[in-house]
């Protein structure tokens, strides 16, 4: 911590008193580079999939990833995880995160799996809730969010696309980590889930939870996301707040698809 | 696995309990020897063979399982994001494997039971170190096993490189026998042969210390390779490290040269009197053996002979000089059928693969006079019974008890 810049007195007529060291500069810094994502480049042989990618993750915001199918999603979210080895690096506050460190700064949930699927919903939220020492009232929380106490008894493998993916969202939603990765979180869910879900979403950015969700309908991720990172053919075509982007793809108005249409 | 290991258990005692009744004059058949009937050779070994055959062909499909369900589940990037290193992980893994292992020997042991409730004899040594040996070799196997499924891209990949390594080690075995040299030594470590040590009543440090050193860099290289994070070249250095790490570890551990004769009746060592005999031969002593690998004159002279002078005399040669492969159609100038033995440039030479005459040339060459002999106090341990509860303790209750608690596990 940086010593303080300022220091702001509060009279007794404003019903406080005492006084706040402020560090707008540090504050500001932190803000900025909470997470950052700099030059990343992964190949797969030859054909370069992912190329210099770089942009900022803020403190409790959601941030979308937007881009078409084949855009490097998934990929840019496993080369942060440091699930597949990449070139380029990320920072935590200021602090170089080497691979095998990254699972302490942050949790990536992958699309599409289904894991120890012969076990009870029940087993799996309970075996997550006790590997990251969560409350019981927290998980509770979770499965009346989620709507999940029907399926408690259920097997994973027994769940359908749009279920598997509310106990996946669960399950990521009980890691400690400061920042989730979710890929496609609204994939599989109905009209009322996915506005139940995004809520939900909005609910823990407000409690302090940093998220940043790969998401190709982008009328889901005007409605959830704070701010965007457009990724076509695998680079950063654009990164900021819709007002910041419809700025810079010249629009005087329109929605994130206009945008990304313009910008790509 | 566990269904099928208790019917194989089953088949094997009871037909076991069958042979060594007859052997021991049931049926009105001649009685064998006293001395050579041993419930160890007779009864604990065919009777636990099935672990050898689970620990071959089922229990490696079990630890694949457990390694390659993870990768196509996704719970493999899970599990990478998890508190703890990856080897930890797969620490656990393995000794989840291993307690499955040890729960699949409730059939062998309720069968060691079972012949102690028909008033047949059991040697605790013996015993113990066979069911050591059927450990490490249910570990083997496992390591082996996470190995090549961390490996492989997919489960039915991996089947095929532990059955082609098991298929490998069992034509290792058979073209080094009788041989000599570095395959030979080598080949005495394939899980098979490994395991034979235990089932004649032998405990070998040299042994013991390779089997566990592969069983470890089985779950080291699983490591190396199951993380996705890992780039080719990274992968490529960490192997070429732990496979030179595994040569030297072997190495040094076969070198290893402490054993422990736990047979009840000593079929491994010489008499107190020879060994101590023997003990002060401190000269190199050279063996050229004219007989070839499918002679089984070679096969006696190995195991009542070799294997012995092996364990008591440090500087031990052994050549192995037959020209062919049967013996059958050697010429009488190529010394078929010789054994050479050399000490400090003294040369003897004898046919027999008898023990008391191949020590005596020895003692010949060595200037020591032969010591007074004494006739084995092992007793033998001749029972002719029936195998009464066994097709139902193993057919039907076993069954019956694995689907119970399965039934109860998933519900």
């Amino acid at each position: 911590m940086t010593e303080p810049v300022g220091e702001l007195r509060l009279g007794t007529d404003t019903g406080f008193s005492g006084r706040i060291n402020y560090h707008f500069e540090s504050l500001s810094a932190e803000l900025e580079q909470f997470f950052r994502v700099e030059n990343l480049t992964k190949t797969f042989g030859r054909r370069k999939v992912l190329s210099d990618v770089t942009f900022d993750i803020h403190e409790a915001e959601v941030l979308g990833l937007i881009g078409p199918n084949g855009a490097g999603k998934t990929t840019l979210f496993e080369c942060v995880a440091g699930l597949i080895p990449a070139v380029g690096s990320i920072t935590y506050r200021t602090r170089h995160l080497e691979q095998s460190e990254r699972k302490r700064a942050l949790f990536y949930f992958a699309d599409g799996i289904t894991p120890w699927p012969e076990q009870r919903v029940s087993w799996v939220l309970r075996f997550f809730r006790s590997l990251y020492s969560q409350s019981t009232r927290r998980l509770d929380e979770l499965i009346n969010k989620l709507k999940l106490t029907e399926l408690l008894n259920s097997r994973l493998a027994t769940l359908s696309k749009g279920e598997r993916k509310r106990v996946m969202l669960a399950l990521g939603l009980l890691t400690p980590q400061p920042l989730l990765l979710l890929d496609e979180p609204f994939d599989g869910l109905d009209l009322r889930q996915t506005r139940d879900v995004m809520s939900l979403l909005r609910e823990e950015r407000v409690a302090g939870k940093t998220l940043m969700l790969s998401i190709h309908q982008l009328v889901d991720a005007e409605k959830v996301c704070d701010r965007v990172v457009l990724l076509n053919n695998g680079t950063t075509v654009a990164e900021g707040d819709f007002t910041k982007l419809r700025v810079q793809a010249n629009l005087s108005e329109g929605g994130l698809e206009e945008i990304f249409l313009a910008l790509t | 696995m566990l269904i099928f290991v208790g019917l194989l258990v089953g088949q094997g005692f009871t037909t076991a309990v069958r042979l060594y009744s007859e052997m021991s004059g049931g049926g009105d058949g001649p009685a064998a020897l006293p001395q050579g009937l041993t419930p160890l050779d007779g009864i604990i070994v065919p009777t636990w063979g099935a672990y050898d055959l689970a620990a071959t062909l089922l229990f490696p499909f079990v630890a694949i399982r457990l390694v390659s369900a993870e990768k196509e589940s996704g719970a493999l990037k899970l599990l990478l994001q998890f508190p703890g290193s990856l080897l930890t992980k797969l620490g656990a893994k393995g000794l989840a494997l291993l307690l499955g292992w040890l729960v699949a020997w409730l059939p062998g042991l309720a069968a060691i039971v079972l012949w102690k409730s028909y008033g047949g004899h059991v040697n605790g040594p013996e015993t113990v170190n066979l069911l050591f040996g059927h450990l490490l070799r249910g570990m083997l196997a496992g390591g082996f096993a996470v190995a090549a499924a961390s490996i492989a891209e997919s489960a039915a990949s991996a089947a095929i490189v532990t059955l082609g390594f098991t298929v490998g080690t069992w034509a290792l075995d058979f073209v080094s026998a009788g041989r000599g040299g570095l395959l030979q030594q080598i080949a005495g470590y394939t899980p098979t042969a490994a395991l034979r040590t235990f089932e004649h009543g032998l405990l070998q440090s040299n042994t013991v210390a390779v089997m566990l050193v592969v069983t470890l860099a089985g779950f080291v290289l699983a490591a190396i390779w199951l993380h996705p994070g890992r780039t080719a070249r990274a992968r490529a250095g960490w192997t070429s490290v732990l496979v030179l790490l595994l040569m030297v570890l072997s190495i040094g551990g076969s070198k290893l040269r402490t054993s422990w004769d736990k047979s009840e009746n000593h079929r491994n060592s010489f008499s107190n009197a020879d060994e101590q005999l023997l003990k002060t031969i401190n000269s190199p002593l050279k063996i050229t053996v004219y007989l070839s690998p499918e002679d089984p004159r070679l096969m006696d002279y190995e195991q009542n002979v070799l294997r012995k002078l092996c364990r008591v005399l440090p500087n031990l040669q052994v050549e192995y000089a037959a020209g062919s492969q049967t013996g059958l159609f050697e010429n009488a100038a190529d010394h078929y059928g010789e054994i050479w033995y050399e000490i400090n440039g003294q040369k003897s030479m004898d046919r027999s693969t008898i023990e008391e005459v191949v020590l005596d040339q020895i003692y010949a060459l060595s200037n020591i006079n032969v010591p007074e002999r004494q006739q084995s106090d092992f007793p033998g341990y001749p029972l002719s019974v029936q195998p009464a509860h066994a097709a139902i303790l193993f057919y039907l209750a076993w069954p019956l008890l694995v689907v119970v608690f399965w039934w109860v596990f998933r519900h």
